[in-house]
């Protein structure tokens, strides 16, 4: 597609050369005639056909949430970051405003997932009007919503070039946000001290790292994929950009590895408290979610793919990494839940909910891909207004 | 850096403030969350006429006994109460009878437990033994569960029993994964009767016509409220949890567990009134906790 941008002025800023426009959309519509489906079935029989129950109350959903929010934040603090450090390929604040975009459908996927989950959705509002600040839930609430302001004003600024002295300090603060809620969604399970398996103070530092592992992962995946056909950026601006975002991710992965190495270490040599739920996540039902999709398909061949010099396989190794990421998440949330601390409460009084074990049901897989569905019509639409607006600043001068 | 000195100036302030506004928030309502806001003083004096026509006698059974304690601390305002139970596990048999009582009382659904027997069996046969552990809410001191509610649905009354405002509440079963003892539990909106062969002939034998069996739709009256779960209505959607059975205590009668105990091994009553049953067992040193390493300081203590 050769179109310029006086030709394609609402254009959704892809290069059609690299991923054809139908895939994306064949993409869209396969997750959301899915997505509709379950999203039905939630709305009629409620939580009844989903798995989770009272003694491993959350799932799916709220992994989703951890992780989408996860992937907001890293996106908006190497995105935004690399604007206010003015770095090689993020000068641009066309690609500035993308970042935005996506940090923002990307937090209101999270934020969807969390509302699936909630069992009176119609009270969510309450959150703001009834907050207890002592509680990490209020608080990360209220950091996603003054998130969003600020990126939102800072989206309308960098439009308006004569005002563009609080565009910076704007970012800077968009990122402190970006910083506290990806690494309090860790003290989010931190502070449960019925968990032991949670209650560590590297959790934090685990979820901002894959928070920036997943959020650059995505970024670089975006950014190659859907390479403006008139981008800002020169070829080599461009090249640094990936580059930088290659060593961003490989750096996390590994950052992550090793802390994690860490976590389940000690816990994994202590003899007592911390051992069942590690030895849930290395050798229980779901060993194939640490083994496979989280150190293979996440881990090591990411790293191998992006030790090469291909910009395809940097791109495969993103969305590798965006996607399986999720299975940090699970990792902490459901082996931390299924370890009860009273001995045979499971067996006192018998039910399907009152069991500690999870595992995700058809509904829920259908209701993720709904989240996903809605997370890239959001980024589509918000596409579409950043190059409108874009065209008319332009023509505007 | 890309940033000039205006630039670096504003954005200084900005993370500054962003930082202190943040920390504010956290400090005032943790520095507030111990204040009750639930009504205390002379009009929360209950005047029961409970067993005024029943004398006084010596040797009386335990459950007359208690019924006595809770009138006369019911005529002490609500902070000067100090609900407690106290749980003989060389009585329990398992019978579960208090566990069956409570969920006929409180109209729990599937799924919704609030006083489960845990049974563990040690050794080996022919040294086998058996222990059950009835698990109420412990209505902890330190409640874990009241600080990570995210919208102040649950709290700690001035008597020592923490609630949950069903009206309130969100369900995000936050309340659920704090609580050490797997007290409270999530009402999905389960019904008995749901996959209950249906009447889909005009055969008034059968007893369910409906998408459930009509009892199931009978309110609960829990917190002295009439509750209907019909229409995905509070409580369905909400964490829920043992209250002492707080319906029952305001109007001068014992929590269905104690009453429905067919051993006398649960007992309950004010431990502020240094004469009362519970007073004094849990003044013996066989009286302990559930995990008491976890800081929780119940006010559900077991005799050993």
């Amino acid at each position: 597609m050769s179109m310029t941008n006086s030709t394609r002025p609402f254009s959704i800023l892809y290069d059609e050369h690299k991923v054809p426009s139908w895939v994306w959309w064949g993409v869209w519509l396969v997750l959301m005639v899915l997505g509709t489906w379950g999203v039905l079935q939630r709305v009629i029989h409620g939580h009844l056909p989903a798995g989770y129950g009272s003694y491993v109350p959350w799932g799916l959903w709220v992994a989703i949430y951890f992780h989408c929010v996860g992937i907001a934040g890293g996106t908006m603090l190497v995105g935004a970051g690399g604007f206010v450090l003015d770095l090689p390929g993020f000068r641009s604040r066309r690609l500035l405003r993308m970042t935005i975009v996506l940090s923002a459908a990307s937090i209101a996927c999270g934020l969807m997932g969390v509302w699936f989950d909630l069992g009176h959705m119609l009270r969510a509002y309450t959150i703001y009007t009834h907050a207890t600040f002592t509680s990490m839930m209020a608080f990360n609430s209220w950091m996603y919503t003054a998130f969003c302001i600020t990126a939102g004003i800072a989206f309308f600024l960098s439009y308006r070039r004569n005002r563009s002295d609080w565009l910076k300090p704007l970012l800077c603060l968009a990122i402190l946000f970006a910083i506290l809620f990806p690494s309090q969604s860790g003290a989010f399970f931190g502070v449960v001290d019925a968990k032991p398996f949670w209650n560590s103070a590297l959790l934090p530092v685990m979820f901002l790292i894959s928070a920036i592992t997943a959020g650059s992962a995505l970024l670089l995946v975006i950014r190659e994929t859907l390479r403006p056909t008139d981008d800002p950026d020169t070829p080599d601006e461009h090249d640094a950009a990936l580059r930088t975002l290659r060593i961003v991710v490989v750096s996390g992965l590994i950052a992550y590895f090793v802390s994690e190495f860490a976590e389940l270490s000690i816990a994994y040599w202590n003899p007592t408290v911390h051992a069942p739920a590690v030895e849930l996540i290395l050798f229980g039902p779901y060993w194939w979610v640490f083994w496979i999709i989280h150190l293979l398909i996440g881990g090591l061949i990411p790293l191998i793919f992006l030790s090469t010099q291909s910009r395809g396989l940097w791109v495969v190794a993103g969305f590798l990494v965006a996607v399986t990421f999720i299975s940090t998440r699970l990792n902490v949330l459901v082996p931390g839940q299924a370890v009860g601390e009273i001995r045979g409460l499971q067996e006192a009084f018998h039910d399907d909910r009152l069991k500690y074990v999870y595992h995700a049901t058809l509904m829920e897989y259908l209701v993720g891909f709904f989240i996903v569905a809605i997370g890239m019509m959001l980024f589509w639409i918000g596409q579409r207004i950043n190059g409108r607006l874009t065209h008319r600043a332009e023509t505007s001068g | 850096m890309g940033m000039n000195r205006r630039e670096f100036v504003r954005a200084t302030a900005l993370v500054g403030a962003g930082i202190a506004g943040a920390t504010a928030l956290v400090v005032k309502d943790r520095a507030t969350a111990s204040k009750t806001r639930d009504p205390v003083g002379p009009k929360t004096i209950r005047s029961l006429t409970v067993l005024n026509n029943v004398p006084k006698q010596e040797n009386e059974d335990l459950l007359i006994r208690m019924q006595r304690e809770l009138v006369k601390a019911m005529s002490k305002p609500v902070e000067q109460r100090k609900w407690v139970m106290v749980i003989d596990t060389r009585k329990c048999v398992g019978c579960h009878a208090c566990t069956i009582g409570c969920v006929a009382e409180n109209k729990l659904p599937p799924g919704v437990v609030y006083r489960p027997v845990v049974t563990e069996e040690f050794g080996e046969f022919p040294n086998v033994q058996l222990r059950f552990t009835p698990r109420p809410c412990m209505q902890c001191e330190q409640p874990p569960c009241v600080p990570v509610c995210p919208v102040s649905a649950t709290w700690r009354r001035p008597d020592g029993i923490t609630v949950i405002d069903y009206d309130k509440c969100i369900g995000c079963r936050y309340c659920l994964t704090a609580c050490p003892y797997g007290a409270r539990t999530s009402d999905f909106g389960a019904y008995y009767t749901d996959n209950a062969a249906r009447n889909n002939s005009n055969n008034a034998d059968h007893a369910i016509a409906g998408p459930h069996a009509a009892w199931e739709d009978q309110p609960n009256f829990e917190y002295a409220k009439n509750w209907d779960r019909s229409g995905h209505q509070s409580p369905m959607g909400n964490a829920r949890k043992c209250h002492f059975c707080l319906h029952r205590l305001e109007v001068g009668e014992l929590p269905t567990c104690v009453t429905t105990c067919i051993g006398r091994a649960t007992y309950f009553g004010d431990h502020n009134d240094p004469d009362s049953l519970v007073s004094g067992l849990i003044a013996k040193n066989n009286c302990q906790t559930l995990l008491p390493h976890k800081g929780t300081k119940p006010r559900v203590f077991y005799i050993v």
